[in-house]
């Protein structure tokens, strides 16, 4: 275990004192048995380097699912002023806007017998591209693209992909303010052109799945999910699009930070003032990135659609999949919360968390707002993924955030070890789940044991009282980037 | 690269990502072995034939740059125009502070049907990123974001 100076605050809380540099304290949610896993690892330091950036505000925060990332740890929360603070790329990841869309239908988990999940996950293979080298489910140009970057799913929607429905429930309506695509490079456009509706690789994903088990019967009625309902979770982000703002701004902030007097002690959390102009060029080009995420998920959603009625042979209302909510992973966002007891608007960096807002905040779309924000926790293809909602209590204490997922816990390398000889996909359909990957070895780096156990991270976010869980949700099939 | 693994290159453990460390008599070999070493993270070299050439430069104002950039055009290259390369000529020159490097990179368009394609990356980082020189070996350390 690492040296860690570091207090209990009680079963699920624990403070990094200020030491140094830190402006601000780091607190980590965790269990006690969560802790030595994750004092293994460089991401408790990485939280601590957070809290060296000028304008942080109350806290550098840990979910429980925190990691190694690059500058920022993957699970880390961060706010600063906007006049005073930063805004880093690091703080929200190269994956901009990767999240996460539940979907849920009127289908139940006996209407899919083992023939018809094949017939769907293939199709749905067909219809969301996984991975590079395979043409886009739609090519844009480059007008057509700028078209993309400013309206994001409402893009999608217009094109005849989706519904005023789905629009409602995502976060922020699927379109941020902002975004400027004169700020992002010529080669960030470039890769944008043909990827909207694919879904990437790496632990991206699209499942169908259904509801194992519900925990709050009555969140769980106003979101549609009934014992046995069948459920699509998407998995996805702004790919090469996203990638190329962030590498790009990182460039141009590691320029700028001699000039802004900053130094820190990781050149990957490069910063710049957030009203500098490399900040704003950052802000704009950002939200460029987050829109394209939301298109992108839209589309997918929309073929996600198509293949359950070629699949399954279905109409629209026969299956009735609908988008139960839609949360953003990586973001950075300005923000109304309380800091030092009075409401201040701050910038919130949230990289590898979720948003968990609680019943009655006015940014919670109204089917919601007597049970709080939807938030998705994806899992790992062969065990289960967790609803939950947000609380009162992640808006005193987290910015209104929680965790986002289980995290890995070995190397590709180690995965593909662990897995030897044994054939996954093949044991995974002897579970009832059918898997489709880019390759064999793509299956083989994501089998179930790479990953912790989802319910270890929803258990201390529980217990922390900073979301509430609402249902179980088991894989039936899964298409792997 | 799937068979058999040269001495010169190593695969990184890392939890979420890949890496690789790579080894090298001169400086041009270390820049053209990364480059063999990330499109090994991507796909099966022993499948990428020769039948196009590219060329590429890239300026920088250090050796860390320059390898960040270098992989970073390839990769480029890779996610826009779908190209494979699995064999490159390599030619760096000027001081430290003012470097070029001219490239010429032979492969082949993606073929689904002939070349296994691992994983994408998203990104190179300057992670951990030192180049080192010492008794005429070259090396090198690059994480890649997956």
């Amino acid at each position: 275990m690492a040296d860690y100076d570091i207090e209990k605050i009680d079963d699920f809380r624990w403070r990094l004192p200020k030491t140094g540099g830190m402006r601000v304290p780091a607190i980590l949610y965790a269990t006690e048995d969560m802790l030595p896993d994750i004092l293994s690892d460089d991401a408790p330091q990485q939280a601590k380097n957070v809290a060296h950036l000028p304008g942080i505000v109350k806290a550098s925060l840990a979910m429980p699912d925190i990691h190694w990332g690059y500058g920022f740890p993957i699970g880390g929360v961060a706010a600063f002023d906007p006049d005073d603070g930063v805004i880093s790329p690091g703080g929200v990841g190269y994956d901009i806007n990767c999240g996460v869309r539940l979907m849920a239908s009127k289908l139940t988990v006996d209407d899919l017998d083992r023939r018809s999940r094949e017939r769907l996950v293939d199709h749905l293979f067909r219809r969301v591209p996984t991975g590079v080298g395979s043409s886009g489910a739609m090519r844009v140009d480059d007008a057509e693209l700028q078209r993309v970057l400013q309206r994001g799913a409402e893009w999608a929607v217009n094109d005849g992909k989706g519904s005023q429905a789905d629009l409602d429930v995502i976060e922020e309506h699927g379109r941020v303010g902002g975004a400027d695509p004169d700020a992002v490079s010529g080669r960030a456009r470039e890769r944008g052109l043909d990827q909207i509706g694919t879904l990437g690789s790496g632990n991206h994903f699209l499942e169908v799945g259904y509801v194992s088990e519900i925990l709050d019967e009555r969140a769980a009625r106003v979101m549609g999910l009934n014992k046995g309902t069948v459920t699509a979770i998407i998995h996805s982000g702004s790919r090469g699009f996203g990638y190329q703002v962030c590498d790009d701004a990182l460039s141009d902030m590691d320029k700028a930070m001699k000039k802004y007097g900053i130094e820190l002690p990781d050149r990957q959390l490069a910063c710049t003032p957030i009203p500098s102009p490399e900040g704003q060029k950052y802000l704009a080009g950002m939200r460029c990135a987050i829109n394209y995420a939301f298109a992108n998920r839209q589309v997918m959603a929309h073929n996600t659609r198509l293949a359950f009625e070629d699949a399954l042979d279905l109409s629209p209302r026969e299956h009735g999949l609908f988008t139960v909510y839609e949360v953003a992973h990586n973001i950075a966002k300005f923000e109304k919360h309380t800091v030092n007891g009075s409401k201040q608007e701050v910038c919130v960096h949230r990289k590898g968390a979720t948003r968990a807002l609680p019943a009655g905040h006015p940014l919670v779309p109204g089917r919601y707002q007597k049970v709080g924000q939807p938030v998705l926790i994806p899992g790992d293809m062969g065990r289960y993924s967790y609803v939950l909602v947000g609380t009162d209590r992640a808006m005193e204490e987290t910015f209104g955030s929680t965790c986002h997922g289980a995290g890995r816990q070995m190397s590709r390398r180690k995965a593909r070890k662990t897995a030897g000889h044994r054939n996954i996909t093949a044991e995974l359909a002897n579970e009832g789940i059918v898997v489709r990957g880019q390759s064999d070895r793509t299956v083989r780096e994501e089998i179930p044991e790479a990953y912790k156990d989802v319910t270890d991270v929803v258990k201390a976010v529980e217990g922390a009282g900073i979301s509430k869980a609402v249902a179980q949700l088991r894989p039936l099939g899964v298409i792997k980037g | 690269m799937a068979r058999a693994t040269p001495h010169w290159l190593h695969e990184i453990d890392h939890t979420a990502d890949v890496g690789i460390n790579v080894t090298a008599p001169d400086r041009n070999t270390l820049y053209e072995r990364a480059a063999l070493g990330t499109f090994g993270v991507l796909t099966d070299l022993t499948t990428v034939e020769e039948r196009m050439s590219k060329k590429v430069t890239v300026e920088a104002s250090d050796p860390e740059r320059l390898m960040v950039r270098w992989l970073s055009e390839l990769n480029f290259l890779h996610t826009t125009k779908h190209l494979l390369f699995s064999r490159f000529d390599v030619e760096v020159s000027g001081p430290d502070d003012a470097l070029t490097l001219r490239a010429a990179c032979h492969g082949e368009p993606i073929d689904r049907d002939r070349h296994p394609v691992y994983t994408e990356i998203k990104a190179v980082t300057y992670h951990d990123m030192k180049i080192q020189h010492h008794d005429n070996i070259w090396e090198v350390q690059v994480i890649f974001d997956l």
